[in-house]
């Protein structure tokens, strides 16, 4: 047995350990699993990895924390229940059409910013009261935006693990909108109306309307929304336009954020900061737990051993693994299994010399996306439950259907790849 | 039910101190990165400038980068080497303070940059676990050299946009991208950091009329283009020629710098200067995403079990033996390589030789430590 399988044996157990039997948190679980690691490999207490594996997640955690104060304001301020209020009043009668329109609302921040923590932290908090509010059950509403925001991350124009497959074999980020919308648009719809549409068939106008604040919106009028549309505004300037000076998606939250305290119902911010923060850090301290992880399994080799462990299975079991190990993988990191999965795996499949590199890639980077419904991580999937308040259990049973779905479509789409071709 | 640590003012402070000693203790482990690892000019050296020479607004940061200048003293064309644009591809690097300590040119002359993104070397890259320092031995002791990040410090460039558009040609890539220096050409004296880096780089090769640029890389055994020279089209007929000449010590391909790939230096100093522009790839199993345990004695080595078992499954562009793929073979090809450019060259500024320089076999046989000054 290889000693980079017996350290990640050690690894895994160590974690399953402390989360399942010491009911550690996941966080912890993941430090204790990456310190068994390096010290079976051979490395001691390698504090600099430890440390230096984290510093992946950084930018992510600000964006988290950042995202997490303006979501917040706009829902202290009031804009939250009145921009409900539109979309209900307006769009009831045609609950399907209200539900594509919401999914693609969910989507649009994941869109443009290639994030599905963007997606479910900014839209996804905005659709989340709208959906409990023509009656879709917690559990559900929690699914719908889970799954909602990672098909904004796989959508066009931006889908940064196809970015960094792309990368990994100098493929050029052209001409991916068309396989990526194929492979998201339809799981999208399908999903939504899969989860919600049952429950919202005959909505009641007046039962909604007692519902909702429709005095906020009256009272503050249009500046309500000033932050929401500076957020849109800037997240798709920064984008759109080379020579807007990036400040960054956390600089930008912050920005709307601050915007957003002048322009509705006035609130003690620190208080409601701190309570936004508290639920916040566990997120962020599992980040860094799978930083630690991730790094302790390349620097004693069991990464690689996961790697050409795939391959060595020849080519029909890559394309098993791109469809079961790659989405697993996303619970370490859905970036970091473009890279470290996806680019070896194109190279396999473009070897075989059978396929369109550019549809098999967007299919990879499809398969990748969806990792980040994995548990423990589960980056969308926790975030969606924290909104509509519920542990992430519940709401990930409701991803399963749709989940096998998108896998289906994107093996689907890959295996005929030759059509594209 | 989960377990909670009590929260009161003696948890607090004891976590307090536990933070307050790890930062001590990680910030003197991380500042060791910038240490910089002597070079000794040989007696090729004749002259040594920073680059912000040729670009200002370098001077006094993380950019700002020794060019090493070796004049034969008979007139003739030039060469620009970049080393170290990728510090965590370390034969270009090896090879560029080789050449600095041990060439010395026939004519023409020769510009060496070893730390082409300077910043990039004092950082390592979050979850590859790449070791800070290799070391080599020569023939009177070890060497240390510093094992860095593909791209610029964040310390110096942050943060990242999700996106990062090449200013030139719109071209979209990962932001991850963006402190890339092979993805920065021609740069841009506004720019981030990277980009005037390359600014700096694009500016140098235009005032000093530089005949040839080669950019030295490595890339992980599984990329398609590895083994490789990869030239513009100006500069085809060149590495052609070369090719012919070293194929019988190596398995070496020729390929275009591909026309929609943007910011890299085969593409964008072809296109926005007169140089003749290529860049050189070699198989090192550090910087992959299939190798075992990373360590110094992979960087130098390159023996890993894992790279000769993928190779073995067909999941490989080169030939990976068990024996792996040293520094010194992969130093050898970029030697050889360079100074077949140098004898192959017969344009219309006069000609360029790197003198007196080993062979492939030799640098393989004797090591490249055997090239490199003892340390003083």
């Amino acid at each position: 047995m290889d000693i980079e399988l017996i350290c990640l044996l050690a690894m895994l157990g160590v974690f399953l350990l402390s989360n399942l039997l010491l009911k550690l948190p996941v966080s912890i679980s993941m430090v204790l699993g990456a310190l068994a690691g390096a010290i079976v490999g051979g490395e001691g207490i390698p504090l600099r990895h430890l440390f230096e594996g984290t510093f992946t997640y950084v930018d992510t955690m600000l964006i988290i924390s950042s995202a997490m104060l303006f979501m917040t304001v706009i829902q202290e301020s009031g804009a939250l229940e009145a921009l409900n209020s539109v979309i209900v009043t307006h769009f009831y009668k045609y609950p399907a059409l209200m539900l594509i329109m919401l999914m693609l609302v969910i989507m649009f921040p994941g869109m443009i910013t290639g994030s599905s923590t963007a997606a479910v932290l900014s839209a996804g908090a905005l659709v989340a009261p709208v959906l409990l509010l023509i009656g879709i059950p917690k559990e559900k509403a929690g699914a719908i935006i889970a799954i909602g925001s990672i098909m904004g991350m796989a959508a066009p124009p931006i889908n940064i693990p196809a970015m960094l497959i792309g990368g990994g074999v100098d493929m050029p980020y052209i001409g991916f909108d068309g396989p990526l919308l194929l492979l998201t648009i339809p799981c999208a719809v399908f999903s939504i109306l899969f989860l919600g549409l049952k429950h919202c068939r005959n909505l009641d106008i007046e039962k909604l309307e007692s519902g909702l604040d429709l005095e906020v919106g009256k009272k503050y009028g249009f500046k309500l929304y000033i932050p929401i549309l500076a957020l849109f505004v800037l997240l798709i300037a920064s984008k759109a336009f080379p020579a807007f000076p990036q400040i960054g998606t956390c600089l930008i939250f912050l920005v709307c954020a601050f915007i957003g305290l002048f322009t509705g119902r006035k609130f003690n911010f620190w208080e409601k900061a701190l309570k936004a923060m508290d639920t916040t850090i566990p997120v962020l301290a599992k980040l860094m737990g799978v930083g630690m992880f991730i790094q302790i399994m390349t620097l004693v080799g069991a990464r690689g051993w996961i790697v050409v462990s795939c391959l060595s299975l020849g080519i029909a079991a890559v394309y098993i693994a791109s469809f079961t190990v790659m989405p697993a993988f996303g619970a370490i990191s859905s970036y970091g299994a473009a890279s470290v999965l996806g680019v070896p795996f194109l190279l396999v499949m473009i070897q075989q010399g059978r396929c369109s590199d550019i549809v098999v890639a967007s299919c990879l980077s499809f398969l990748c996306c969806l990792g980040d419904l994995m548990p423990p991580t589960a980056l969308a999937g926790n975030y969606a439950a924290q909104i509509v308040g519920l542990k992430y259990k519940p709401v990930l049973i409701h991803c399963i259907v749709p989940f096998v779905v998108c896998i289906a479509v994107g093996l689907a789409v890959m295996l005929n790849s030759l059509t594209f071709a | 039910m989960k377990k909670r640590i009590p929260l009161n003012y003696i948890t607090a402070a004891v976590l307090c101190v536990i933070v307050i000693v790890l930062v001590i203790v990680l910030a003197m482990q991380f500042g060791l990165a910038n240490e910089k690892e002597p070079i000794y000019p040989g007696p090729g050296v004749t002259d040594m400038k920073m680059l912000s020479t040729w670009f200002p607004a370098l001077a006094g940061t993380n950019g700002d980068t020794e060019v090493y200048i070796l004049d034969s003293g008979v007139e003739g064309a030039s060469m620009l080497v970049l080393g170290g644009t990728h510090p965590n591809e370390p034969s270009g690097f090896i090879s560029a303070i080789m050449l600095i300590e041990s060439c010395q040119p026939s004519s023409g002359t020769l510009f060496v940059i070893p730390r082409a993104n300077n910043s990039a070397f004092t950082c390592t890259d979050p979850q590859e676990a790449a070791p800070m320092r290799f070391t080599i031995d020569t023939n009177n002791g070890t060497r240390w050299f510093r094992f860095g990040s593909r791209a610029t410090n964040p310390t110096d460039q942050w943060p990242d946009s999700e996106v990062y558009v090449h200013a030139s040609s719109g071209q979209q890539l990962s932001g991850s991208e963006t402190r890339n220096l092979n993805r920065a050409y021609p740069g841009r004296a506004d720019g981030n950091f990277t980009e005037k880096v390359a600014y700096g780089i694009t500016q140098m090769i235009q005032s000093e009329d530089i005949t040839i640029t080669v950019d030295l890389h490595e890339a992980s055994p599984e990329y398609t283009t590895v083994n490789a020279i990869v030239a513009h089209e100006r500069a085809l007929d060149l590495a052609t020629l070369a090719l012919w000449m070293v194929e019988d010590d190596m398995k070496i391909s020729v390929e275009a710098s591909p026309k929609n790939l943007h910011g890299l230096s085969h593409r964008e100093l072809g296109d926005y200067t007169d140089t003749l522009a290529l860049l050189m790839e070699t198989a090192n199993a550090s910087q992959g995403r299939l190798h075992g345990r990373i360590d110094s004695a992979l960087v130098t080595s390159g023996v890993d079990k894992f790279y000769a078992r993928a190779y073995g499954y067909g999941s490989l562009n080169v030939d990976y033996p068990e024996t792996g793929i040293s520094i010194s073979e992969r130093c050898a090809r970029h030697i050889t390589c360079l100074k077949e450019f140098c004898e192959v060259y017969d344009g219309d500024k006069g000609l360029i030789s790197l003198g007196e320089m080993p062979s492939y076999d030799e640098i393989i046989r004797n090591g490249i430590g055997h090239y490199l000054s003892d340390p003083q």
